[in-house]
Order: C-alpha cells, then sequence, then structure tokens
C-alpha cells in the first residue's frame, strides 16, 4: 500500500510516501523544509510565525513528496495530530483533511511519538532519489522493548509490549531534555537549537586548566522511580555563569568556559538519560532498548548508550534510527499509520474513510 | 504589595501552595521572572495547592497546557493533603479545577495566545490561569490580573518575591 505522511507539529513542514509490500517498505520521498533558520534569530520558535511559514510551505512540500508517484493512487493519508504547537498541528491536519475529502482517501490521525518510535523499525536511508528507492527490510525488534523518547518537547520512558502496545512508566517532572538544552544555550548565548550547539561546543574541548573545570548536578539520578527532571539543571547553569561572570569577560578564559560548561551539561543530561532506561530495562527484563527523538540524535548519547548497554551482564538489543529519521519527519509518521492500519479490524479501517470530518488537533496529546 | 523572601525551593513550593487557597476561580496570574528563577517550582505549588496530583511539566514547547483535579475532597472541606480548604476557596466552589499553564516566553504578543484560544480558559470561573513570561503578552492581560514577580539574589537558593493584587 501507499502511505502519504504529513507532518507539522513544531517546526518542520514535512511530507513522505512509503510504499509497503511482504514487510519491505520503500521510502518514495522524505521532503522536509526546516523552519530553523528562520527561528534562530529568536532563540526558539516563535508559534505564530511557525504557522504562517507552514501555510507557505505544507503545499509545496506535499506536491514535491507525490512527484515520484505519477499516477499511482494513494491508499492512506496520515497526519500528526498531536502533541505539538497548535497552531502549527492545525496547518497540517486541515490540509490533510481536504485531501482526504477531496481525493476519497482513507484518513488516520497519529500520535507525533508513536512516530519516533516507529522510526525505529526503518534501517538508515542511504540514497533517495529519482531512479533509486530505499528498499528497507522491516527491522524486527523483540518485544517487551523499552524506549526512551527524547527530544524538545518531551522525555519519556515508554514500555512496549507489542508493536502497537504502549506504557508509559516514567517522564520528566519539568522541563525536557531538549528544552534544557536551548535554554542552558540561550543562558551562554550559543545559539539555537541549543543541543546541536552544546555538543559543538563540547566537542571542542580541551582544557587540562584545573580553574576552568566545573560540575554540576545529575538531578534524580538516584531515585529509584522513572521519572527525570531538569529545570534544576538550568538553574546550576545559571549560577555557574553568575559567579565566573570575570571568566566569562575576559576573552582568554572565555571559551574554553563556554566549552567546559557545555561538556559538563551535556554529560549531565546523558548520564541521567543512560542511568533511568538501563534501571526501568532492568525493571521490566525488556529485550531491546529503543532511543528516539530529536535529542537522540546527539553523537555523544548514541554513542555512550550503545557502549553501557553493550558492557551489560544480560543481553540487551540497543536501536536507534538514523540520524536523519530522529529529527522530526513524516517518514515516521507514514511508518507509525502502517503499523496501525496492520492491526486494525475491517471495520475500523471503513471508518477511515470517514475521518476527514472527525480529526481533530490535539496539543496534549499522550501515548 | 507584598515582599516575600524564600530562602529553599521547598518554602516556594509551599508559598505556592498558600497562594492556591486565596483563589476563588477566574484569576489570572502573571508570573515575571529570569530564566531559572523559580516560576516552574512557584507553579508546581500553586498546583499542588489547587489540588493537581499530576506532575506540571513545561509549557515551553507546546506554550498552553490545561491541568485538572478530579473531583477533591470538597464534601469534607478538606484537600487531598489534608489541609482544610478556606470557605471561599476556588476548591470549595467547584468540583473540578482547572489550571490553565501557560509560557509565554516564545510569544511576541498578546494576539499570539488569541490565536491558540485562550480565551476560552481567562476569566473561566472553575479556572485558575498562571502565565509565565506574562510581560510579553501583557495587552491582553485582564486589569485584575495578579502580578508575582521573582527575583534571584545573590545568597543561592534566595528568592525574593513580589506579590501583587492578592493578599495571602
Amino acid at each position: 500500500m501507499i502511505i502519504l505522511g504529513i507532518e507539522t507539529s513544531c517546526d518542520e513542514t514535512a511530507a513522505s510516501v512509503i510504499k509497503t509490500s511482504g514487510g519491505k517498505i520503500k521510502i518514495l520521498s522524505n521532503i522536509i523544509s526546516s523552519q530553523i533558520p528562520i527561528h534562530r534569530r529568536y532563540g526558539g520558535i516563535i508559534p505564530e510565525i511557525a504557522a504562517r511559514a507552514h501555510i507557505e510551505n505544507i503545499l509545496p512540500v506535499i506536491q514535491k513528496s507525490l512527484e515520484i508517484l505519477k499516477n499511482q493512487k494513494i491508499d492512506l493519508i496520515a497526519v500528526t495530530q498531536g502533541p505539538g504547537l497548535v497552531t502549527s498541528l492545525l496547518v497540517g491536519i486541515e490540509t490533510a483533511k481536504t485531501f482526504s475529502y477531496a481525493k476519497k482517501i482513507p484518513l488516520m490521525g497519529i500520535n507525533h511519538l508513536k512516530g519516533h518510535i516507529a522510526a525505529n523499525w526503518l534501517s538508515p536511508i542511504s540514497a533517495i532519489s529519482k531512479s533509486e528507492f530505499l528498499i528497507s527490510k522491516q527491522i524486527q525488534i523483540k518485544f517487551p522493548a523499552l524506549c526512551l523518547i527524547v527530544s524538545g518537547g518531551h522525555t519519556e520512558l515508554i514500555l512496549m509490549s507489542g508493536q502497537t502496545k504502549y506504557k508509559k512508566i516514567g517522564q520528566t517532572r519539568d522541563d525536557a531534555a531538549g528544552e534544557c538544552f536551548d535554554k542552558i544555550a540561550k543562558l551562554l548565548n550559543i545559539g539555537y537549537p541549543g543541543g546541536p550547539a552544546i555538543a559543538a561546543e563540547a566537542a571542542k574541548l580541551k582544557t587540562t586548566n584545573h580553574k576552568l573545570q566545573v560540575s554540576l548536578p545529575r538531578p534524580m539520578f538516584n531515585s529509584p522511580d522513572s521519572d527525570f527532571s531538569f529545570s534544576g539543571l538550568k538553574t546550576a547553569v545559571f549560577y555557574l555563569v553568575q559567579k565566573n561572570k570575570n571568566i566569562l569577560t575576559n576573552s582568554k578564559t572565555k571559551n574554553e568556559f563556554i566549552q567546559a560548561v557545555c561538556a559538563e551539561a551535556q554529560q549531565s543530561i546523558i548520564d541521567v538519560l543512560i542511568k533511568k532506561t538501563i534501571q526501568a530495562a532492568e525493571k521490566f527484563k525488556v529485550k531491546s532498548i529503543i532511543l528516539c527523538g530529536g535529542v537522540a540524535s546527539n553523537n555523544e548519547l548514541r554513542k555512550q548508550f550503545e557502549e553501557k548497554i553493550k558492557n551489560l551482564t544480560t543481553k540487551i538489543n540497543f536501536y536507534v534510527p538514523e540520524r536523519k529519521l530522529c529529527t522530526d519527519n513524516a517518514v515516521m509518521i507514514a511508518m507509525a499509520a502502517y503499523f496501525q492500519y496492520k492491526n486494525m479490524g475491517t471495520k475500523q479501517i471503513k471508518k477511515l474513510q470517514k475521518n476527514f470530518q472527525k480529526i481533530k488537533v490535539n496539543p496534549n496529546l499522550e501515548i | 504589595m507584598k515582599k516575600i523572601i524564600t530562602h529553599s525551593e521547598k518554602q516556594t513550593l509551599s508559598l505556592g501552595k498558600k497562594i492556591a487557597k486565596k483563589l476563588i476561580g477566574g484569576e489570572v496570574l502573571a508570573l515575571n521572572g529570569e530564566l531559572g528563577s523559580g516560576k516552574t517550582v512557584l507553579i508546581k505549588g500553586i498546583a499542588a495547592g489547587l489540588g493537581i496530583k499530576k506532575h506540571i511539566t513545561s509549557p515551553t514547547f507546546v506554550v498552553m497546557k490545561i491541568h485538572n483535579t478530579d473531583s477533591h475532597g470538597k464534601k469534607h472541606g478538606l484537600t487531598q493533603t489534608g489541609a482544610k480548604i478556606p470557605r471561599k476557596s476556588v476548591l470549595s466552589l467547584h468540583k473540578s479545577v482547572y489550571l490553565c499553564h501557560i509560557d509565554a516566553y516564545r510569544l511576541s504578543s498578546g494576539q499570539d495566545l488569541i490565536n491558540i484560544g485562550v480565551k476560552d480558559w481567562l476569566a473561566k470561573p472553575n479556572t485558575v490561569t498562571v502565565i509565565e513570561w506574562a510581560e510579553r503578552v501583557k495587552n491582553i492581560l485582564p486589569k485584575d490580573t495578579i502580578v508575582i514577580k521573582i527575583k534571584l539574589c545573590k545568597k543561592k537558593n534566595q528568592r525574593i518575591i513580589n506579590l501583587m493584587g492578592i493578599k495571602i
């Protein structure tokens, strides 16, 4: 079947077409029009600007994703329903509904978080061009699986007992990990998005100057539950900056100090994420650990996660999508729809025809 | 205006609880303070005081989050934590209470809030609205908005909290 995925939950306008047959998945197109350069100036996404940009982008992006199809029929439209920014979500949903109604194509609303998880069933995209499609064999992941979703809006641990069986077992009590990256980057004035900016500064660190060494807390590192907290970390960075104002005004030491803070902040976030995930994995005796969401594109996090899991006494498989599929995209939305569709009865499938009248945005949608 | 100094996260949290007990519903609370000043902590206190059990996660990403209480111990005049509810508190007046939590950090004007449907919640009798970074959306705030300013002090964990429009 051919599925068109549409994603507009945050700052990316994305559309993708996938074709599934006999356990094989072909990604026919994966179009993303990122708005990050627009938002960089403001140090974050401005909802009104995001919505306007989505409106400008959505039709060209969808059109481009469909070019490949020629006259083939689309069997299903999948669109992100939430969570996300309401004004951004609306653009995707209304476009999808109109398309579904006009072309009489069944419509499915998809939870953005389930989309991030679904990205793990795709093997890396090496090349997508007009003549050469990715043919990905669906990866087989053993259940139960524990899934860590880390992004700008979410930090959640989800236990999966089957392909479409999700249970939330832990989450952040305040800020998301990606939000923490953004806010620390803002405090240090090093740019947006915060994750890549902090990772780049941290990678430059070579200091042996002990005066510049910093230490930050590891919030909730020792708590037995599966929750996280990142709000206090940002406050700790604030105090660190206050205390070391003289270092920051000295052009000789400034850069090194910022690099040291970035390295330590990144390590603090990584330490907590890994510790809490492995703790929960052992508690629930899972066979696989899945990492996904925008923050999963952080190199250090991927590397350290893999090493830690490899060194465990019990064998647990570790999965993380290719970097391109970690950040928001529409392939993952189409994939999630495919899994959901496969699990539906004929009655439920019939109902998809009328969904253009029913689907509503839900900015606070949960798993 | 009342000036309160708190010396720990715990004290800020309990100040939030105290504020919640004075609310009768329909209020808008404008919260101003820098990154890391403890706005989240104060709101957690307010939510706990209103009897909301769920975690109050940051609305920075989605701009607005709505939380509500399940039916609370209203019959006995007690909150879930066992504290006595003042007779005119929002908790004693409504079966279920909503907390509309907004973060205006990334907004440029009040119109942005109107676009995402804030008018459905402002001044609703069973709803308390809390707006972080409220100075950015000043133009749509009602006249009787309760203004709370949090200032970081030199001493670690110490905060100066100024309350305007509410007596506690």
